[in-house]
């Protein structure tokens, strides 16, 4: 099982995870899980209403405006980078802070690597499955390598036409 | 015939294989007969290396007019450099094995298709 | 021009710091090839036939002496004595070592130079017009503009994994020296009715294997909301462009499965949604802005007796005149373009020596202004024409003197296979036999504006498409063949080549192109281009020349 690592308060810790990752064809478990958006839709509803911690996984084939009004029951929703080069997800984690003020976790899974923490952190993420074995201080390094940036996005960093003000 | 050939990591350089070592002119490269298992082995051990070189794969060679070269033009000029600069590259040191790579290049071998054109 | 405050300069400090820290993880065996490609890649870094080649940015094809002496230095100290512009206003040095490339990035930083987004699946170095700032014919200074995309898209968080890479152009002048239309996205700086400045908004041009003109999609952009809508463009197309096929992951795959209506009415969606929040304030605009029009123009008249003398005197100079020589807005100045296609030189390559002869001329007669174009010259854009014969003079010493710019023996070529792993023939020896049969300077005037542009490959870093004559070298069986193509245009009047007819061997290709050129002028028309002729005429003539005895 890969380690997780929390962004909480502007630090990067190791962290627990609560959640079972429910493939499509097992039962579900007692506890948090982690569901496909598929199975989300068919039986979610019934989970979320008798209280259970529900996360949704999601590809990134796969649009989350189908998931915007499930979005303030959720507890999780896992961004699967299919493999690092698929840049769909950092579309996905910027729409769910940004457009959806989606304020649970957004957990990155799949081929995370510690080369994209800084662009993962900036587009919402706040937690990652380094798939490869990076610890919180190599991650907390990667994603704050950079004094600057240039832009307005989920992270509220103040880009440089704003420290330039 | 077969030889080994990979880019040095540290400086992209061609370079050959000859029995266990990395060399960087062609006319030392070792070869392999074009059944020879050691070819492919010699690729095994090469790929055990990544820090040394990079895409090691093997090349076919043919007789030349003067010498065994490499099949194909992409090969000849990797062994030699540009043809744009004779100074840079390989071919500098000049010598015997440069000219005979140098005389397998040639210009493309004529088709029937050269003479479709009408000359002045 | 910009010159880079302390974010941007410890910006570069950190990213030369990250990239030594990943030169040493891939030495040390930290990290594999496959990991480290991609990296070495947004660092303008590749692999070649020979060596490393690293790609270093122009930004919007623009620099000033200091940064020219860099490419210098780094000739010497880490390559061969020499570097070459590339169609995207870049330079390329051929020979690098890996473990050197470190020590190079530093050096470029300390001069605001980096290699950052020169390859890889992101919004490469934007490319401009090389006359901005010196040209009446542009509307704004389309530099402003580049410089806010420089910075928008450096480590866009969102858009540095996209299907594919992306190029944007900016261009403010119905004259187009950017190839605007052949861009992922093109921008054209309009005024509108009420004289507000806005953008005509080009997506989804490119070359490549699948040639496209990117149509418009909206005719005026109000210039405040330039961020906002470039980003709803590469939202839709992050979101859709196609992953599974990297031949039609480039956003002009998109544009044309969707039909330029519907594509830009999903961008125009999202565009909608996004609001104003993204949009460049007012003041940083201004801060840019006021970096660019600080030129300190003296007034002079609008002639010189220096240059009047010079050119009654030196037939050479009139030639140079003639041709290199253009319009510049501010009276008693001139542009002038300094050709890289001299006789049996590899187009757009230039010497270390011949660079630091360029930083002197810049500096001491050109306001320390130097340009890139994507014709893969160089531009000295604000000259006093009093200077005009000194320069040209000076550059005689240096074989820096050509005066064929636009005409047939100045063209485009990619490295080829020469140095490229990508390559399936070669390019330049191509383009050194046409200058050779067309060396009479005479001859080349008389044929008029020409351009023939070559590649090596299907991926058309040589601009194939948009040549008046342009030249695909392909691999027919293990061989080097061409393809060639006619009625390409990468200017104002933008449109794609056709196929001319079989390709041919290496050595006909001059011969073809000579009979090409002597179509021309049979057939041609007052004073026709051979663009025009060809317009006019058609394919058959030109056809029938070159493959006469065929049937």
């Amino acid at each position: 099982m890969p380690t997780l690592i929390r962004l909480a308060d502007g630090r990067f810790s190791n962290a627990e995870d609560v959640f079972t990752d429910v493939a499509d064809e097992d039962d579900i478990p007692a506890g948090p899980v982690i569901l496909s958006l598929t199975r989300f839709q068919a039986e979610g509803d019934a989970l979320v209403t008798a209280g259970r911690t529900v996360g949704v996984r999601i590809q990134t084939d796969e649009a989350i405006e189908d998931l915007a009004y499930d979005l303030p029951r959720l507890a999780l929703v896992a961004v699967v980078f299919p493999k690092f080069r698929d840049g769909r997800t950092f579309t996905t984690a910027a729409l769910l802070r940004e457009r959806f003020a989606y304020k649970g976790e957004v957990r990155a899974v799949g081929d995370v690597l510690t080369q994209q923490a800084n662009f993962m952190v900036r587009t919402g993420f706040d937690s990652f499955a380094p798939a490869d074995g990076a610890t919180p201080e190599q991650w907390a390094r990667a994603a704050g390598l950079f004094r600057h940036v240039y832009q307005r996005a989920a992270d509220h960093r103040p880009p440089a036409f704003e420290e330039r003000g | 015939m077969k030889a080994l050939t990979a880019n040095r990591l540290i400086d992209g350089e061609v370079v050959f294989w000859q029995a266990g070592q990395w060399v960087e002119r062609f006319a030392d490269a070792q070869l392999f007969a074009d059944d020879d298992a050691a070819g492919p082995a010699a690729v095994d051990t090469a790929k055990t290396q990544p820090t040394v070189i990079v895409e090691p794969y093997l090349i076919d060679l043919t007789q030349g007019p003067a010498g065994l070269a490499p099949v194909s033009y992409r090969e000849r000029i990797r062994a030699l450099g540009p043809t744009n600069e004779p100074t840079h590259g390989k071919q500098a040191e000049g010598g015997a094995a440069i000219a005979a790579l140098q005389a397998a290049t040639g210009a493309a071998r004529s088709t029937g298709r050269v003479d479709l054109i009408r000359r002045k | 021009m910009y010159s880079y405050d302390i974010i941007d300069q410890e910006f570069l400090e950190d990213r030369a710091a990250e990239f030594r820290g990943q030169v040493v993880a891939r030495l040390a065996g930290d990290i594999t090839e496959d990991q480290f490609k991609p990296l070495r890649l947004m660092n303008g870094l590749y692999l070649q036939l020979h060596a490393y080649m690293l790609r270093v940015a122009v930004p919007y094809g623009s620099l000033n002496p200091t940064q020219f002496r860099a490419f210098a230095h780094i000739a010497r100290t880490w390559d061969k004595g020499y570097g070459h512009f590339t169609t995207r206003q870049n330079i390329q040095f051929n020979w690098i070592k890996l473990g050197d490339t470190p020590d190079i990035l530093d050096h470029l930083a300390g001069v605001q130079m980096h290699a950052i987004q020169t390859s890889g699946n992101c919004i490469r170095n934007v490319t401009s017009d090389p006359y901005a700032g010196a040209t009446a014919q542009e509307v704004d200074d389309p530099r402003v503009w580049s410089e806010v995309l420089r910075q928008w898209s450096t480590l866009h968080p969102e858009f540095s994994y996209l299907p594919r890479k992306f190029k944007i152009a900016v261009t403010a002048s119905e004259i187009d020296r950017t190839a605007a239309r052949a861009h992922d996205i093109g921008l054209k700086v309009l005024r509108g009715a009420d004289g507000a400045l806005g953008f005509e908004v080009m997506v989804g041009g490119g070359q490549g294997r699948t040639p496209y003109l990117a149509p418009t999609i909206k005719p005026f952009l109000p210039a405040a909301r330039l961020i906002s809508y470039l980003e709803a463009i590469l939202r839709v197309y992050n979101r859709h462009g196609r992953r599974d096929n990297s031949y039609k992951a480039r956003i002009k795959i998109l544009v044309a499965s969707l039909g330029a209506e519907e594509f830009g009415r999903q961008v125009e969606e999202e565009w909608l949604k996004i609001g104003e929040g993204r949009d460049l304030p007012d003041t940083e605009l201004a801060r840019i802005r006021g970096s660019f029009i600080r030129v300190p123009f003296e007034t002079a008249p609008p002639h010189s007796d220096i240059f009047d003398a010079e050119h009654a005197a030196d037939r050479s100079f009139a030639r140079f005149v003639r041709n290199n020589v253009k319009a510049h807005k501010q009276p008693g100045y001139a542009i002038v373009e300094i050709s890289l296609k001299a006789p049996g030189a590899t187009p757009g390559d230039a010497s270390a020596e011949q660079m630091d002869a360029v930083a002197d001329l810049a500096e001491r007669y050109g306001l320390s202004d130097i340009r890139v174009t994507h014709e893969q010259n160089l531009v000295l854009p604000h000259v006093k024409l009093d200077d005009v014969p000194a320069v040209h003079r000076a550059l005689q010493s240096v074989g820096l003197a050509t005066s064929n710019i636009s005409l047939i023996s100045d063209i485009i070529a990619c490295p080829g296979l020469d140095y490229c792993a990508l390559a399936n023939a070669r390019a330049i020896p191509v383009a050194q036999a046409i200058q050779d049969r067309f060396a009479d300077a005479d001859r080349a005037e008389d044929i008029g504006e020409l351009k023939i542009k070559i590649s090596g490959c299907i991926n058309a870093c040589g601009h194939h498409h948009i040549g008046h004559i342009g030249v695909l070298g392909v691999d027919k069986k293990g061989e080097e063949f061409y393809q060639l193509s006619l009625g390409g245009s990468g200017a104002e009047d933008a449109s794609l080549a056709s196929i001319l007819g079989p390709a041919l061997p290496a050595d006909k290709v001059a011969d073809a192109v000579d009979k090409l050129v002597e179509t021309y002028l049979g057939l041609r028309q007052a004073d026709e281009r051979f663009l025009d002729t060809f317009r006019r005429a058609g394919m058959a003539p030109f056809k029938e020349a070159v493959y006469a005895d065929a049937h």
